[in-house]
């Protein structure tokens, strides 16, 4: 057997490749971050900076790729969690627990589903649907969504769920990739948890912010 | 028998899980005994034992050999923790002193399908043998003695590799782990040689055997929780995990087949 195939059917092949690809989704989501807070600048900057996006000819590439990180990382999660759920037939009778697990840990296989319904419903909302409209208004689409209040309440509890997921994510992403000595340990995950804020306070504030200046 | 009321005597309700064999359905009995202060929990098991010969029951059937702390026989978890509350401490070394008169107490075995139950609190850990039998040794002549110093090793590594060498492979960081995974003992048991010149002839052909055994034995993943540390009678670290990682993926790149 080809030794790469044995490495991605093996235990740690296959963490390292949802620490890699988890990686790569987190750098994303810095940029995608990034991108919104245009919206603070008003809906034409906005819109400048999407169609800024949309002229670049190597956008299809990178929504490729994109699409292959997001797929690799969901398959790989299934296969990992699957074999962990079935390890254990007989549950312990009483409650099991060191203390050293935390909830993000713990519901990183429920965070991870959640958050695949939310890419589904962000997906079709502002990027598949814009596909079937002869002209539209990003900035206003995406006002309209955030100000109407199942909009706001689905994207904010979203973003909590990206915050849970990402807190035990980036700590866990180095260990597994073997890059755990203990000098660097703690700065790893103060990165992972100032990352993670970033995150949360970058996509979360602005629904916040077009909900109650709305 | 009537026996006197000793100072730092001790009622304790046990709940002991009780299973005739593998796959069979299993279920708590309990039992009242008196311990004392100065007993071990095994002895705690122990006088339940005698109490339910002497009435013409079955005793519990529990693993322990050393007694003192470094066999890794005595595998039962304690309130759901391995070995019981205390840090770094195995069952034999755990004492009644760390109870209270009329606390209850439940036992049960440790719970993976890689460690199937044999009966009641014993299990069959031979899944950690044959990982062992996959790598983790080194072939070296072992007829006389070598010259001291004819091969030098830096003091972090050997203290590094002494501290992974201190597994007792108890089994402690499967039953913790929420996924039952055996990657803490896997990385000891591969850091303990790695570390070391010794260890260098064998070092990928280790890590490719240790972890694909591994694999094959139905242990879960590792998802960093890191319980099996907070577990680990011998404190064996997670960086231990790390290093088997970035053997393994070293290990891949440099084969040959």
């Amino acid at each position: 057997m080809n030794s790469f195939i044995r490495f991605l059917s093996s235990s740690i092949g296959r963490k390292y490749v949802m620490a890699v690809t988890g990686l790569s989704l987190t750098l994303f989501l810095l940029v995608h971050m990034a991108g919104n807070l245009t919206l603070y600048a008003g809906n034409d900057a906005f819109n400048e900076y999407a169609d800024l996006l949309e002229s670049n000819p190597l956008l299809p590439l990178a929504e490729a790729g994109l699409l292959v990180l997001f797929v690799v990382h969901i398959l790989f999660a299934v296969l990992l969690t699957g074999r962990n759920k079935t390890s254990r037939s007989d549950k312990y009778q009483s409650s099991l627990g060191m203390g050293a697990k935390t909830v993000a840990s713990t519901t990183m296989w429920i965070t991870g589903p959640v958050l695949l319904v939310f890419l589904v419903i962000h997906i079709w909302d502002f990027r598949i649907s814009k596909e079937l409209l002869d002209e539209y208004d990003l900035a206003q689409m995406v006002v309209d969504r955030l100000r109407h209040p199942v909009g706001f309440v689905i994207y904010t509890a979203s973003i909590g769920m990206v915050g849970l997921h990402m807190w035990h994510a980036f700590q866990s992403a180095f260990q597994t990739l073997g890059v755990a000595h203990p000098r660097y340990r703690s700065l790893i995950q103060n990165t992972g948890r100032l990352i993670t804020a970033l995150l949360v306070a970058g996509f979360g504030g602005i629904p916040f912010y077009l909900f109650f200046t709305g | 028998m009537i026996q006197k009321k000793n100072h730092g005597d001790l009622r304790i309700v046990l709940e002991v899980w009780r299973q005739n064999g593998p796959g069979a359905p299993g279920a708590f009995e309990e039992h009242e005994v008196m311990a004392n202060e100065h007993m071990s929990f095994l002895e705690l098991l122990d006088v339940l034992n005698e109490q339910l010969v002497e009435s013409g029951r079955d005793p519990f059937v529990f693993e322990h050999d050393c007694r003192e702390g470094i066999c890794g026989s005595c595998s039962m978890t304690i309130d759901g923790k391995p070995h019981g509350p205390r840090d770094r401490t195995t069952a034999c070394q755990l004492h009644m002193r760390e109870y209270r008169n009329g606390d209850r107490v439940r036992v049960e075995p440790w719970r993976a399908n890689a460690f199937p139950v044999v009966k009641d609190l014993m299990t069959d850990r031979s899944a950690f043998d044959r990982i062992q039998q996959a790598g983790g040794y080194v072939s070296i002549n072992t007829g006389s003695a070598p010259d001291a110093h004819a091969m030098p090793v830096n003091k972090e590594n050997a203290d590094m590799a002494f501290d992974a060498a201190a597994c007792i492979g108890c089994g402690a960081c499967v039953a913790a782990c929420p996924n039952a995974s055996a990657m803490l003992f896997t990385s000891a048991k591969l850091s303990q040689y790695t570390l070391l010149p010794q260890g260098q002839p064998e070092r990928d052909q280790r890590a490719l055997g240790m972890v694909d055994q591994m694999d094959a034995e139905g242990f879960g993943n590792c998802t960093n929780h890191y319980e099996c540390e907070a577990a680990c009678p011998k404190g064996i670290s997670v960086t231990n995990i790390a290093r088997m990682n970035r053997e393994y993926a070293r290990a891949t790149l440099r084969r040959r087949d």
